[in-house]
């Protein structure tokens, strides 16, 4: 068997599968395979009715509630099993749905921007090419440069704000905090999670922007730095409990293994709980990083609405605009190769948070890995 | 996807289009009633024409859930809103002639150009039999009903396009908004006036306060534009400007490129863009150095609207002067859009529940109500009277 070309090992998997699917179709009660084969056929009917748009989608529709209540009441395992299954892949054909549908929309704005780089002409090279974002008055660009730097400075303040207070939050509560104060503290945290991003938009407009003015003497009280401190305060909430998970999931057995060999509380908990953690720790920042990238209203009350770039380019007492809050922005007077734009500004946005996430996850996966399984 | 813009070119197909759109809907109806999203769309208005006797309504294929012609439905500019809104609330509270504040007479008083109405009927009767309705007599349950969401002028020409709506609220000209030409505009929409905005220029207090009570077109050209950046060169202290722009591309945005700076796709240079009319309000009560526009009605405490000299003529925010902001002479004035839409079911564009509707804005007791109580300008009698003529005969 190990001599086995991959062909043949392929070839041998494939028998292995149809065999095993004989056996359960043999197996398994016909009438209950009929309704789950119908319950499952009309929901791919359905689909593709709702694709057409079909005013017939209501049929399959009902076929595949009516088959599925009947096999609910029969033949519960089995129609769990197809229904969880079902619902499974919704979820992920909604996703593919939404990427695709952001993606063709963007396309007539990355046509737009084409630029020639060496001799061969890239679609959407030209909004990260030159800084030029107009809308409406010639020469019209549409560069996403400036809403980039935009977005790196929110994100970049927003995550020096969170870490270092996320960070201490979670090992306060984790290693410090006796248990009383921690059961007080831990729900506040999560309730600061549950205030609507408009009201930290709405305080910075009002209180922050004026006070800022004149506290800086700047030309309007729009800033990246205070923009970037509200939204780190908004992205708080998920670094401390993802940190905390990370921090109390460190096996016990490390820590007293340590205070046994005579460390105090706060050495254990620098050279051992930490560097244990680490990996949940980056994650629970990078959670939060994602977080700070796609919030959206307090950048958009807070923001000028200008695309430009700062000057210098480090400058954080400029307030322009981030990616989120030009589609915010401008979602209801654009039309054409400007709405496409808009999605443009989507697809980096998308493209960023996907990288992000999977970033945490693989550092996720990590941490579990050099634990043992621990969760 | 069917926000193509190259589709309006091609009006035919879009009529077939419509046309099977509307077969397979009713096909769809047949099946399964009660589908509430069909029962505003322009298309089922046109059912409210034909059975204007009001007797059969319950009988066709309109009748989405109750009895009675469809709601109308509008949506769109934040700057129609108010207008269209208030009608909205007093049409569905159809109150009795006898009341006196909302409508009719009484030993309190009686409403603006009630002279010209004086009727028995409740407010929404009124306006409806004028058009066929059958009427209720009843306090709050008009002969049909109306709703006006909020959001952009964009998106109601948007919505008005794609049949989402019955009356298409916008701040700028179809035109603009939708990137069509007039002649597309004359054949698909129809264009209802109901009133007009200024959209004075207004500073910070101490801007004012320090002298600046006047400003020429070029002035503001010259800010608007970056070659003015200190309030010194105005004759105001030595203060930078905070130049207050609106969203790009919104109605607000465009009708100021094109009355002031001479161009819809004029180059502008702001500091903030802002995309309500209560922001900029805010920002210039909280700043001391800005300079924005918005609608007269936003104007408040901390902020000033200031006379504009345009070529020798100086225009006051003074209702008594010689040419005052509210003229319609005063440039940065605008007229306030109701589009409906022109389609196989209504030929004239307007069906009876929208001329009924509409109808109620075209005259004394409208313009006085929606239109001037709500800080708009309201139109002269001669525009109101071409304003009327767009509109189906009355029954």
């Amino acid at each position: 068997m190990s001599l086995s070309t991959p062909k043949s090992d392929w070839r041998a998997g494939i028998e292995r599968r149809l065999t095993r699917t004989r056996e359960f179709v043999h197996d398994t009660d016909p009438e209950a395979l009929g309704v789950v084969l119908v319950s499952m056929g009309s929901l791919l009917a359905a689909f593709v009715g709702f694709l057409l748009a079909s005013p017939w989608t209501a049929v399959p529709l009902g076929t595949f509630l009516i088959g599925t209540g009947y096999g609910w009441a029969r033949h519960q395992a089995l129609v769990a099993r197809a229904v969880t299954f079902a619902m499974t892949t919704v979820t992920l054909v909604t996703l593919g749905l939404i990427v695709v549908f952001i993606f063709a929309e963007s396309i007539p704005a990355f046509r737009y921007e084409t630029a020639s780089a060496f001799g061969v002409s890239v679609p959407g090279l030209g909004m990260f090419a030159q800084a030029r974002w107009d809308a409406v008055s010639e020469p019209v660009r549409y560069s996403l440069l400036p809403m980039i730097h935009g977005t790196v400075m929110v994100t970049t303040i927003a995550t020096l704000v969170a870490a270092p207070l996320g960070v201490a939050a979670a090992l306060f509560i984790a290693e410090i905090a006796p248990p009383r104060v921690r059961e007080l503290v831990k729900p506040g945290i999560e309730i600061l999670a549950g205030i609507p991003s408009i009201v930290y938009g709405f305080i910075g407009f009002t209180v922050i922007n004026p006070w800022a003015s004149d506290a800086f003497a700047l030309n309007g009280g729009s800033t990246y730095l205070f923009v970037g401190m509200v939204v780190g305060l908004m992205a708080l909430p998920t670094v401390v409990s993802v940190a905390e998970d990370a921090l109390t999931s460190v096996p016990d057995v490390m820590k007293n293994g340590s205070l046994a060999l005579g460390a105090t509380d706060w050495q254990s908990m620098t050279s051992i709980t930490l560097p244990a953690a680490f990996s949940g720790v980056s994650a629970a920042v990078l959670l939060g990083v994602g977080r700070a990238i796609g919030e959206t209203m307090a950048a958009t009350v807070m923001l000028a609405g200008v695309p430009r770039i700062s000057e210098p380019l480090v400058n954080v007492f400029y307030g322009y605009e981030t990616l989120t809050s030009l589609i915010a922005r401008g979602y209801g007077s654009a039309n054409g190769v400007h709405e496409s734009a808009l999605f443009a500004a989507g697809v980096v946005l998308f493209v960023t948070v996907l990288c992000l996430s999977v970033a945490s996850q693989y550092i996720e996966a990590r941490m579990r890995r050099r634990l043992g399984g621990a969760e | 996807m069917s926000r193509d813009s190259g589709r309006q070119a091609d009006a035919v197909s879009r009529r077939k289009y419509l046309l099977t759109s509307a077969a397979v809907g009713v096909a769809g109806l047949a099946g399964c009633s009660g589908n509430s999203g069909d029962g505003g769309d322009g298309g089922d208005g046109g059912d409210g024409g034909d059975g204007s006797d009001g007797s059969d309504e319950g009988s066709n294929s309109m009748s989405s859930g109750s009895s009675g012609p469809a709601t109308v439905t509008a949506e769109g500019s934040s700057t129609v809103y108010p207008i269209s809104n208030k009608g909205s609330s007093y049409w569905n509270s159809n109150s009795p002639a006898s009341d006196g504040e909302y409508w009719g007479s009484n030993d309190e008083g009686s409403v603006a150009g009630w002279d010209q109405i004086d009727t028995d009927q409740n407010i929404a009767d009124y306006f409806a039999s004028l058009y066929g309705f059958e009427t209720t007599g009843e306090r709050s349950n008009p002969p049909f009903a109306t709703r006006v969401a909020l959001s952009h002028s964009g998106t109601g020409c948007e919505a008005v396009r794609d049949g989402l709506v019955d009356i298409g609220n916008s701040s700028g000209p179809i035109t603009a908004e939708l990137d069509i030409s007039e002649d597309q505009r004359d054949e698909n929409y129809v264009d209802h006036v109901v009133g007009r905005d200024g959209q004075p220029v207004f500073v910070s207090q101490s801007i004012y306060d320090s002298g600046v009570e006047q400003l020429t077109g070029d002035q503001i050209r010259g800010i608007y534009q970056g070659d003015i950046t200190n309030w010194s060169d105005v004759g105001g202290p030595d203060q930078e400007i905070y130049v207050v722009g609106r969203a790009e591309g919104s109605g607000t945005d465009t009708s100021f490129r094109l009355n002031m700076l001479g161009d819809a796709d004029a180059p502008m240079d702001v500091d903030t863009r802002l995309g309500q009319n209560q922001q900029v309000q805010q920002v210039l009560q909280d700043n001391d150095n800005a300079i924005g526009y918005m609608a007269l009605a936003f104007s408040g405490s901390g902020i000033q609207a200031i006379a504009i000299d345009f070529e020798g003529t100086v225009y006051r925010p003074d209702p008594d002067a010689e040419n005052t902001i509210f003229d319609s002479e005063y440039p940065l004035n605008r007229d306030l859009h109701m589009y409906t839409r022109i389609n196989e079911e209504t030929p004239d564009g307007t069906d009876m529940r929208e001329a009924a509707f509409l109808n109620m804005f075209l005259t004394d007791f409208g313009q006085k109500t929606f239109v001037e109580d709500v800080n708009y300008i309201t139109l002269p009698t001669s525009d109101i009277e071409a304003e009327r003529e767009k509109l189906p005969d009355q029954a």
